[in-house]
C-alpha cells in the first residue's frame, strides 16, 4: 500500500491548523473519491502471553512474569490467580508468598510471535492485506472483504469465533484508520465504524492508557486533567509537539485519518511445512495414515487461501534412533486435493518398510504454483471435470509407486548418429498433441530404405571376428549396407561408421557396424529388427 | 467376453486368417513365445499397434489408444517405430526397478482403460498372473501382450492366444498354440521381411 491510497485530508493536517476536523475534503474531490477507502480490523490478543505457553493448563493459577534488569516482575496473570490478588507489576516473590501454588513462567516472546504468525496466515483467508504488530496485535484489511463476507458485522463474527476455537481471547474493533481500530480493541469497546466522520466521537472519548504511551506521558497528562483522546486534540499543536514529542501528535493524526499510516502486509510462508509430533511411538500403518491425512488436510487449506497448487511434497517420518525415512510423492499435475495426495501415499506407504515406529511425522510441500482456474470446476461442466482417468492419473500411480523417471515417452530427434536420433520426453497429459517431439523434430521418417531395427542396444556390443568377418551365435550374412554414417565430428561424440544389416544361423536381423574410426576396424552389434 | 469381438486386423492376411474374429484378440490376453529376441515378435505387432497408436479414435483423445512398454530388454528405437507408422505420441515405456513390478505395473496400465495395448516382458508369469493379466485387459478393454521364453509352452495359461515364433534363415515360423475360438496351426511366410515396405 502507499501512501498515496490514503484520503487527501493529510495536506490540510499538514498545516498547523487546530486538530479539529469537521469537514472531511478528501470525500468531497471527485479524484479522490474513486480511491476506495480503507477499513481496518484489529484483533488484540490481551492474554497472549499466557495463552502462547501452554493451552492446557487453564485450570490452575498461572502468571507470566517479565525480567526487567534482573527484577522479575509479573506481566499477567490468569484468572483464578489475579482471584488471589496476583497483579501485573507484583514481584514474582511477592506473588509466591500471596499464593505459594502458582505457576510461574517466563514470558516467551518466540512463542508469541509464532502464535500471532500462524494466526496471521490463519486470518489471510479474510483478506490479502494482514498485517502483524508485535507482540500482542493483527491488523486486517477489511475493506475488499466485506462483500463476499457478507459485512462488517458477519466478518467480525466470523473472525471471533475462529480465535475463540483457536484457544485466543480476542478483543476486536473496526474503523477506517489503523491505529484507531488497534486503539478501540484495547480499550474493549465494540467499535464497528466505518465511516471517517463518525470516527471523531468515539475516539475523542478513548482513555489515554490505551494509546501505548510510556506510562510517564500518561502521567503527566492526568496531572494535566488530560485523560483522554479528546483532551489531546483540544491543546495546542505547537505545544503539544514541543511538550510530548512530535511522534505523538503524528500518531494522532494517524488515528483521526489526517496523517497517512503506511503499513506493511505480512507474508505468509509460500511454502507450506506442517510438522505432528505423535503423543506416542506409532508404527500402525493406520493411524499412521490417519496423521498423514490430517497433515495434507492442512496443506488443502494452505494451499487453498493462497490460490495455489503444488506438484510434488515430502513426507518425513522421524524415529527415536534410526534416520528419519523420507518420501516424496509427485504428481503429473499440481493439485491441493488432499485425497489425491492420499491415495498416492497409500500407494507408497504399502511398498515401505519404516525402521521403526514413529515418534513425529513432516509434510512439507514443494513449491507451489497459481493454481489455473481451468482445472478447477467452480461449474458443473462435465467436460472440465474427467481428470480422473486421464494417461496423467496412470503415470502418477506409476510414479508413485516405483519411483520418478520409470515412466517415459519417446521423441525422435533430427540427428544422424542413431544413438542421439531419439529422446526420452516426460509424459505430461497437458501437452498438446505434437509438441512431446522436440524443436527440429525427425517430423519426416527416414526414407524406407534405410530401415531401422525395433531395438536399439543402449550399449553397442563388440563382436568376435573371424578373419575380418564378424561373428554373432555363428558367423553373420551381411544382407544389406553399408549405409556409411559419419557425423558429429564438431563435438567429442562423432563417428564414422558402416551399417550393415546382417542375419545370423538363427534367422535374427541384426543391424551391426564396422568402426572406421579405429585402425583394426572393430564390428559392433547395435540393434536387433525384432 | 473376447469371443463376441471383432479381432483386430494384424496386417498379415495369412495370419487373420486362422485367428477366431480374423485378427488379433481384442481386451485379452497374448502370449508371444520365443526362444531369443528379434525372432519377428515386434515386426508381428507393428501393424496392429500402428493402427491402435493412430488418433482418430472415438474417445477422449489425449487419454486413449496408448502403447505401454512395460520392463521391454532392449531400447525400443523411436526413429524404427515411425517407420513403422506408430505414433511417437502414445508410446508410453515403463522401466520397473524390480521384477516384481512389472505385473503390478501392467495390470495397472491394463485396467486403467488409457492403453490400447500393454506390451510386456515378465520374468515369470504364473497361471494366476496370466488370469488377472485377462482380467485386467478384460476391464480396461485393452490388449495385453506377454513375450515368455519358450519353457513356457508347457505351462498352462489363461490367455486367449498363445503363439510361439521360430526363427530360422528360411523365416519366421508361427505356431499356433492356443486360440480361442479357433484351431491351432503352423504358419510360414507370413511375416514381412525386414525390408519389404
Amino acid at each position: 500500500m502507499s501512501s498515496a491510497d490514503k484520503p487527501s485530508a493529510v495536506l490540510q493536517a499538514a498545516t498547523p491548523t487546530p486538530p479539529e476536523i469537521k469537514h472531511v475534503p478528501s470525500s468531497r474531490k471527485p479524484v479522490r473519491a474513486a480511491i476506495k477507502a480503507r477499513l481496518w480490523l484489529c484483533i488484540y490478543l490481551p492474554v497472549l502471553p499466557l495463552e502462547a505457553l501452554d493451552r492446557q493448563k487453564r485450570t490452575t493459577a498461572r502468571a507470566v512474569f517479565e525480567d526487567e534488569q534482573g527484577i522479575r516482575r509479573v506481566m499477567l496473570a490468569n484468572e483464578k490467580a489475579a482471584a488471589a490478588g496476583i497483579r501485573p507489576g507484583l514481584s514474582v516473590n511477592a506473588a509466591l508468598s500471596l499464593l505459594p501454588g502458582l505457576q510461574l513462567e517466563m514470558r516467551d516472546l518466540d512463542q508469541e510471535g509464532r502464535a500471532l504468525k500462524r494466526l496471521a496466515s490463519w486470518a489471510e483467508q479474510f483478506t490479502s492485506f494482514v498485517c502483524i504488530e508485535a507482540p500482542t496485535t493483527l491488523l486486517l484489511e477489511i475493506a475488499g472483504s466485506l462483500r463476499l463476507f457478507e459485512g462488517m458485522v458477519t466478518l467480525r463474527r466470523r473472525i471471533a469465533r475462529g480465535c475463540e476455537e483457536k484457544g485466543l481471547t480476542a478483543q476486536l474493533a473496526i474503523a477506517p484508520t489503523p491505529l484507531a481500530a488497534r486503539w478501540f480493541a484495547k480499550a474493549d469497546r465494540e467499535a464497528c465504524i466505518d465511516d471517517m466522520a463518525q470516527l471523531n466521537r468515539p475516539l475523542s472519548v478513548l482513555p489515554l492508557h490505551c494509546l501505548d504511551w510510556p506510562d510517564s506521558v500518561t502521567e503527566s497528562l492526568g496531572g494535566m486533567g488530560i485523560t483522554c483522546v479528546g483532551d489531546c486534540l483540544r491543546l495546542p499543536r505547537a505545544g503539544f509537539a514541543r511538550r510530548f514529542g512530535a511522534a505523538r501528535l503524528l500518531q494522532l493524526d494517524r488515528a483521526l485519518g489526517r496523517a497517512p499510516d503506511p503499513r506493511v502486509s505480512y507474508r505468509s510462508a509460500e511454502q507450506f511445512c506442517a510438522l505432528h509430533d505423535l503423543d506416542e511411538e506409532l508404527d500402525d500403518r493406520e493411524l499412521l495414515l490417519q496423521v498423514c491425512r490430517q497433515l495434507l488436510l492442512k496443506l488443502e487449506r494452505f494451499l487453498l487461501t493462497r490460490q495455489m497448487q503444488v506438484q510434488r511434497v515430502q513426507f518425513s517420518f522421524f524415529h527415536l534412533r534410526s534416520a528419519a525415512t523420507h518420501r516424496v510423492l509427485c504428481s503429473v499435475q499440481a493439485g491441493r486435493n488432499a485425497e489425491h495426495w492420499f491415495e498416492l501415499l497409500d500407494i507408497q506407504l504399502d511398498r515401505m518398510t519404516l525402521p521403526e515406529a514413529v515418534i513425529s511425522i513432516r509434510l512439507r510441500g514443494g513449491p507451489g504454483q497459481l493454481s489455473s482456474m481451468a482445472t478447477d470446476n467452480l461449474l458443473f461442466d462435465p467436460s472440465i471435470k474427467p481428470r480422473e482417468g486421464s494417461i496423467a492419473c496412470l503415470v502418477e500411480r506409476l510414479n508413485a509407486r516405483m519411483g520418478e523417471a520409470c515412466v517415459r515417452g519417446v521423441a525422435t530427434v533430427a540427428e544422424h548418429r542413431p544413438q542421439y536420433a531419439w529422446r526420452p520426453v516426460s509424459v505430461s497429459d497437458t501437452a498438446p498433441r505434437g509438441t512431446v517431439r522436440p524443436d527440429g523434430g525427425n517430423e519426416q521418417p527416414l526414407p524406407l530404405k534405410l530401415w531401422r531395427p525395433l531395438w536399439l542396444l543402449q550399449e553397442p556390443e563388440r563382436l568376435a571376428s573371424d578373419d575380418a568377418r564378424p561373428l554373432y551365435q555363428g558367423p553373420l550374412t551381411l544382407l544389406d549396407g553399408p549405409e556409411r554414417l559419419e557425423s558429429g565430428w564438431w563435438d567429442d561424440d562423432g563417428i564414422a561408421r558402416d551399417y550393415f544389416v546382417a542375419l545370423t544361423v538363427n534367422g535374427v536381423h541384426l543391424w551391426i557396424y564396422q568402426d572406421r574410426n579405429k585402425q583394426a576396424a572393430f564390428w559392433y552389434l547395435h540393434g536387433i529388427f525384432g | 467376453m473376447a469371443s463376441g469381438l471383432q479381432g483386430l486386423p494384424s496386417g498379415y492376411p495369412g495370419l487373420d486368417r486362422h485367428l477366431a474374429g480374423g485378427g488379433w484378440p481384442q481386451h485379452a490376453l497374448t502370449e508371444i513365445l520365443l526362444e531369443h529376441y528379434g525372432a519377428g515378435e515386434l515386426k508381428l505387432l507393428m501393424p496392429a499397434l500402428a493402427r491402435l497408436s493412430q488418433p482418430d479414435r472415438d474417445h477422449d483423445p489425449e487419454s486413449t489408444g496408448w502403447l505401454a512398454w512395460i520392463a521391454p530388454p532392449f531400447q525400443p528405437y523411436p526413429p524404427a517405430l515411425v517407420q513403422w507408422g506408430i505414433d511417437l505420441c502414445r508410446v508410453l515405456i515403463v522401466r520397473p526397478r524390480e521384477e516384481s513390478e512389472i505385473l503390478w505395473a501392467a495390470e495397472q496400465a491394463l485396467s486403467s482403460g488409457n492403453c490400447a495395448a500393454v506390451l510386456l516382458w515378465p520374468g515369470v508369469l504364473s497361471v494366476a498372473a496370466s488370469r488377472r493379466l485377462q482380467l485386467a485387459a478384460e476391464k480396461g478393454g485393452s490388449w495385453a501382450i506377454a513375450f515368455r521364453p519358450l519353457s513356457a509352452r508347457s505351462q498352462s495359461s489363461a490367455a486367449a492366444l498363445r503363439i510361439l515364433l521360430s526363427a530360422s534363415r528360411e523365416g519366421t515360423e508361427l505356431h499356433i498354440l492356443k486360440n480361442r475360438g479357433s484351431r491351432p496351426a503352423t504358419l510360414r511366410n507370413v511375416l514381412r521381411d525386414y525390408a519389404d515396405a
